[in-house]
């Protein structure tokens, strides 16, 4: 008894606090703020996953989205605008898209939340979290392995950093003349 | 390929000890589960007091022991008033620094500049609660504990970025950059070298890591592989801690203190803190990883030198071990001139980057074919 109750409060805690933060997202007028709130939603999640005991996810959702993707938001802010930057006035026009932008995600993720319903099988969240397990469904070639998206994500994400590169490397001398 | 074949294989491997090992939150559980509430909440308590008296532990000594060490390395005495050879001295200065006024500036951030430095020292406990100190001083065994480390670890970096950002000086900005590409660029090799040990051990888990070191440490085990995965890490970690010589984040002579120039007071003791104590957690990652963490030091073949070694509780020897890495690092502060940031860059992506793919191929194959001992 004394562990559901506890694992329920801290799940109602986790829950508030993510709800929170993700108002503080948008809601924030100060950009930076938005970026470090953002921070404070995926940690959230990563919360989520040690309750449903996914470490190892949470891990990964740690390290790859506050280490990797809040840190690089975090840089480009800093390298783009200055501490005084506050949200500027929309124009009317920016205002209506963005409504209706929101409103339809709104409409689908709330269709998506109300047609599907959500099992709970623990015994099948334990197999998945053993990250011996992990490694060898992504590796593995068979019917029911990863291995084909595991590559394909990979080759798009040299392409990408190729990309990046080539997008971010000076022009050579003799090309800026002509 | 290996400069260890030629010792027989049996010299460094030490006599199979199994360790039991029993973390605080274990026991906290078992409390929990035998209904006996005043013993969960005095075992998590225990956790508790055990991190913060570790943290304020490290903090007094690491400090002594940096002034100590810098007046010997440069021919003076060091702090030798206030006390027995000055070994009061951290404690005047922390209650100095509790006392200084705490400066804000006057356009800063607020609550991010107050926030930062509480961010820092947090990303610093929460990496102390996981480091298996001996076979029973361990607050929580995570099954995911190099990943912890390095995801904990990423916080600090967001720390530094807030702080230099929320100080609204430019000073503080260009550190905070400088620091924040130093850390992330070398976060890679360090990582690269974790993975290589997590592939040798076949754990992630930093106690099972140790476990896997009972017949010989893994820098005697794992042929030259190991031998560079350290001395990447050494470095790495190194530049990850900003320390010389790569402490260009905060090169006094350029930008004056870094991201922390507006700090004072407490605010600033917090930062100082966590530098320090994250000094002593990248030296006892490298002795859990490739030391044998609290494992003695054993010669195949001479029991009666091993009787010895055993009786020297494992406590001690994950303190002597750690100890000896933290003074290396304080030596490099006086042996390395700073790099400039090309360099820094370069030798990151240029040099160690590579060598730690290789490397890691490498350690792949000699797992493949079991080629370690």
């Amino acid at each position: 008894m004394w562990n559901e109750a506890i694992h329920s409060l801290v799940f109602y805690f986790l829950a508030g606090l993510s709800i929170l933060t993700a108002i503080a997202v948008v809601g924030s007028q100060r950009i930076l703020r938005a970026a470090l709130a953002l921070a404070g939603v995926l940690i959230c999640n990563a919360g989520f996953y040690v309750l449903l005991d996914f470490e190892f996810l949470a891990g990964v959702q740690v390290l790859v989205y506050v280490g990797g993707i809040v840190i690089l938001v975090v840089f480009a802010i800093m390298l783009t605008s200055s501490v005084e930057l506050v949200e500027n006035h929309p124009s009317s026009h920016r205002k209506w898209i963005g409504a209706l932008a929101a409103s339809f995600f709104f409409l689908v993720t709330s269709s998506a939340f109300l047609s599907s319903d959500f099992p709970v099988d623990r015994n099948a969240l334990r197999s998945i979290a053993d990250v011996k397990l992990l490694g060898r469904k992504l590796l593995d070639y068979g019917a029911e392995g990863y291995v084909l998206p595991f590559e394909i994500i990979s080759l798009l994400l040299l392409s990408v950093m190729i990309g990046g590169i080539i997008v971010a490397r000076k022009a050579p001398q003799s090309e800026k003349k002509k | 390929m290996d400069m260890l074949d030629f010792f027989p294989s049996s010299i460094l491997q030490a006599a199979d000890t199994s360790w039991q090992t029993v973390t605080i939150a274990q026991r906290a559980s078992s409390a929990f589960r035998d209904h006996d509430l005043s013993g969960t909440i005095g075992y998590l308590l225990l956790g508790l007091l055990f991190t913060a008296g570790l943290l304020t532990v490290l903090g007094l000594v690491l400090i002594y022991a940096e002034r100590k060490l810098a007046g010997h390395f440069q021919c003076r005495l060091g702090p030798m008033r206030v006390g027995w050879h000055g070994i009061l001295q951290s404690a005047a200065d922390g209650l100095k620094l509790l006392l200084k006024e705490d400066i804000v500036p006057e356009n800063a951030d607020k609550l991010l500049h107050l926030g930062a430095p509480v961010l820092s020292l947090m990303a610093t406990v929460l990496t102390l609660a996981i480091l298996p100190l001996s076979p029973t001083l361990q607050v929580v065994d995570l099954n995911i504990g190099v990943i912890y480390v390095t995801a904990v670890t990423s916080l600090g970096v967001l720390a530094i970025l807030i702080a230099g950002w929320s100080s609204n000086n430019k000073w503080s900005l260009l550190g905070a950059m400088r620091a924040g590409a130093q850390i992330i660029s070398y976060e890679l090799s360090a990582t690269l070298s974790l993975l290589v040990m997590v592939l040798l051990s076949g754990s992630l888990q930093l106690s099972e890591i140790i476990q896997s070191q009972s017949d010989g440490w893994w820098i005697w085990k794992s042929h030259l592989v190991g031998v560079i995965a350290f001395v990447t890490f050494l470095i790495s970690t190194t530049a990850e801690l900003n320390r010389t010589p790569f402490d260009l984040p905060e090169g006094e002579s350029e930008l004056t203190g870094g991201f922390h120039t507006e700090y004072s007071g407490l605010r600033f003791a917090f930062f100082f803190l966590a530098e320090f104590v994250n000094m002593f957690v990248a030296s006892a990652l490298i002795v859990t990883l490739f030391f044998g963490g609290w494992m003695p030091f054993y010669i195949g073949g001479w029991d009666g030198f091993n009787s010895i070694m055993g009786l020297i509780p494992p406590g001690i020897w994950f303190a002597g071990k750690s100890a000896f890495f933290i003074f290396l690092l304080m030596w490099f502060r006086w042996t390395f001139p700073r790099l400039r940031i090309d360099q820094l860059m370069s030798l990151e992506w240029k040099i160690l980057l590579p060598v730690g793919f290789i490397n890691i191929f490498l350690a792949a194959l000699i797992v493949l074919f079991e080629w370690h001992f």
